[in-house]
């Protein structure tokens, strides 16, 4: 189930790169940046901006067999009770623009590789290669380590962004094809990573050392999306240093500041965006995180900015 | 014994207690037995969480020392769908499950004669979804901007009214003495009703309703007709849901396997989606103090609308609501939404409210009204 391919992401692993993003995820972090990517199925996704309305089109009114479609005075444009919508799609091959669609499609390892070496001749030059996001991308992990396989085997540099999320068996299936590991440290308190992001820390943290000891070929990053008052602390980061410091191939830690990436994204997907008062973190602040981190590593830590789908 | 649940299935409005009271009250009287749920069906889906139980039996009393007491009893549940269910699965995946079963399972075990929710407009369609599949619920329609189709006066909007009143006339005091314009952002996604009513009890400058799409050269040309050309001071109330006339962007060709896929993210920038609270109130300053000579200040009133005490309306219309719910249950009208249409409090079914919402029609009397008042909105 591959959600969308986007194509030159400078930020989601070395030189420029194709990110995959896959549907699913075993976490549901109140800051989500990609809610479109949480659920394993394709679900109904509604962009009003494209909708001609009730009166001119209304095609979609008589084909949803829930009553999830409706239309209320006095915009004429059409709106979705997501209460109701089961996301079985019918109404979305009678709307003419496009208003009506899905997110998340059915794809098969050489269909998603047809579409990633359009960008070949970028990454050749850039040593870049590429990114399977999500969601989480270990959890469809025969798929995932099929792509990266024949990724790598066409000369591809292999790269994955996870939370660890998963059981150990999908790991082992997935690693072995992966040149370089981006996986979040969201928050080190097990009681508190449950209340932000829905199941405690530690089966991930269970499942990073493991992974960091058994796969000492593989380049792994730390990162950590900044969330005002959940996570940017010092004593997080030093948490999460004391953790992966131990390791030489965690070969970098990065800072993620929030930036409200998803926002507007779970207006289309009738989802409540519960993170509506959160503030950007400051650039004060995360200079002081960063000096910590550069201190650690004896080197200076760049702050990247998350690409999105 | 006849066995009747209450809960609250939406989120907060003040005053809430007073519908509770009214049906406990109600239910005493026939000699039923009334049990309060804790937040919204979380009570019963979660009973690990509450350390006396996710159930209370309720009694007169129980509930009458806090009927007109700020504050809820039973907990409310803002947005939850008990088809989609957050869980934590044993090998610590997240997950969402349906779970109206254990619902109807519970219903049928306990014997439960129907469930009396206090719905919002958005859990009136969960509510529809479980009537269909065979619990008997009977609904009182809350809402703080008054949107529930169906029904004049949902339970809730004129406390939040009479609050929103005084704030304004705050707002235009402090706006008068520092010789701005303040803009006001209240409560209404969808309905503008709080912001079109109390800007006509105060005598606003302008008002902004999401049933009307606004200009803000047309609102900007309306204030400097009235305002003193420097140190002039004025009202803008503005609904959380109003949206500026369409711009004339339209979307670039999109690659087209990334716009199949991702529509959210490659649509035009200008789609019309809740940008959070605030943000209409901001806007609209910016864009007035852009065309104006005046200085202009934003402010949200937020979630401090939906707290507080009851108005007097609210209090009776609470104790109504709730009585006049355990009485359509004696009757056997599950399946309904109390609905309160002038001088009548009955009850109708609930399709007539689900996939609707009671907005401002352009030419209603309401609109007349402020327009002669010479209340600008917008267009
Ligand atoms: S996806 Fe299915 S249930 Fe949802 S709105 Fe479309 S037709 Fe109705
Ligand atoms: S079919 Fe599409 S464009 Fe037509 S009314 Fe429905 S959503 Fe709007």
């Amino acid at each position: 189930m591959v959600l969308n391919i986007q194509h030159f992401c400078t930020h989601d692993g070395p030189g420029m790169r194709t990110t995959v993003f896959l549907k699913g995820c075993t976490l549901r972090c109140k800051w989500c940046s990609n809610p479109e990517s949480i659920h394993p199925r394709p679900e109904l996704a509604y962009n009003p901006a494209k909708c001609i309305g009730r009166t001119e089109c209304g095609f979609c009114l008589p084909k949803c067999p829930e009553h999830a479609i409706f239309s209320t005075d006095p915009d004429l444009k059409v709106r979705i009770n997501w209460t109701l919508c089961t996301n079985c799609s019918q109404c979305v091959s009678a709307c003419p623009p496009g208003a009506l669609s899905l997110f998340g499609h059915e794809l098969t390892v050489e269909e998603v590789l047809a579409e990633v070496e359009q960008d070949s001749p970028f990454y050749r030059e850039s040593g870049g290669g590429i990114t399977l996001s999500g969601g989480e991308c270990q959890l469809q992990p025969d798929f995932a380590a099929a792509l990266l396989e024949e990724a790598r085997h066409r000369g591809m540099n292999t790269a994955i962004e996870t939370a660890f999320n998963v059981p150990w068996e999908n790991v082992e299936k997935v690693l072995p094809h992966v040149d370089v590991c981006l996986h979040d440290h969201k928050i080190s308190d097990p009681e508190r990573h449950r209340k932000w992001c829905g199941a405690d820390n530690r089966r991930i943290q269970e499942n990073q050392k493991r992974a960091y000891e058994t796969f000492p070929g593989v380049k792994f990053i730390a990162r950590t999306p900044l969330i005002p008052g959940v996570n940017d602390d010092e004593a997080h980061i030093r948490a999460v240093l004391a953790f992966i410091r131990p390791h030489p191939n965690v070969i970098d830690y990065e800072l993620l500041p929030y930036f409200r990436f998803g926002e507007s994204k779970y207006g289309f997907l009738g989802r409540v965006y519960e993170l509506e008062d959160f503030q950007p973190p400051s650039e004060e602040l995360l200079a002081r995180l960063r000096a910590i981190i550069d201190e650690a590593f004896g080197r200076a830590t760049a702050i990247t900015r998350k690409t999105q789908p | 014994m006849t066995r009747i649940a209450i809960h609250l299935d939406g989120g907060y409005v003040p005053g809430l207690n007073t519908v509770i009271h009214g049906a406990v009250r109600a239910a005493a009287g026939l000699g039923w037995e009334v049990i309060g749920l804790h937040d919204g069906f979380d009570g019963l889906l979660f009973p690990e969480r509450y350390p006396e139980g996710g159930t209370i039996p309720l009694t007169p009393r129980h509930v009458e020392p806090l009927s007109n007491a700020s504050g809820c009893l039973l907990g409310t549940a803002p947005h939850a769908d008990p088809f989609r269910v957050q869980q934590l699965k044993a090998d610590a995946a997240v997950c969402e499950t349906d779970r109206s079963d254990e619902l109807l399972a519970w219903a049928t075990k306990s014997g439960i004669e129907a469930v009396i929710s206090v719905a919002d407009s958005h859990a009136l369609g969960g509510l529809w979804k479980l009537e269909r599949r065979g619990l008997r619920t009977l609904s009182v329609p809350q809402s703080p901007e008054n949107d529930i189709a169906a029904t004049d006066l949902a339970f809730g909007f004129s406390s939040v009214l009479d609050f929103t009143v005084d704030i304004l006339e705050r707002a235009r005091e402090a706006a008068a003495a520092a010789g701005r314009i303040g803009v006001v952002e209240v409560p209404g996604l969808y309905a503008g009703w709080l912001a079109l009513q109390s800007a006509i009890a105060v005598g606003a400058d302008a008002a902004l309703l999401p049933e009307i799409r606004y200009d803000l050269s047309r609102v900007a040309e309306h204030l400097s007709r009235r305002l003193p050309a420097s140190r002039g001071h004025g009202l803008v109330v503005v609904a959380e849901g109003s949206t500026p006339l369409e711009t004339s962007e339209t979307p670039g060709p999109a690659h087209f396997l990334k716009s199949s896929l991702s529509p959210g993210a490659t649509g035009p920038a200008g789609a019309r989606i809740h940008v959070g609270r605030g943000q209409s109130a901001k806007t609209v300053a910016e864009g007035l103090q852009r065309r104006l000579n005046h200085t202009t200040q934003a402010l949200d009133l937020g979630r401090i609308a939906l707290a507080g005490p009851p108005s007097s309306i609210d209090r009776q219309l609470g104790m109504s609501y709730g009585a006049a719910a355990v009485q359509a249950v004696q009757q056997g009208r599950t399946g309904s939404l109390m609905a309160f249409q002038a001088p009548h409090l009955d009850c109708v079914p609930l399709e007539q409210a689900v996939n609707r919402h009671r907005t401002i029609q352009k030419d209603c009397a309401w609109v007349q009204v402020a327009r002669s008042l010479g209340i600008c909105l917008g267009d």
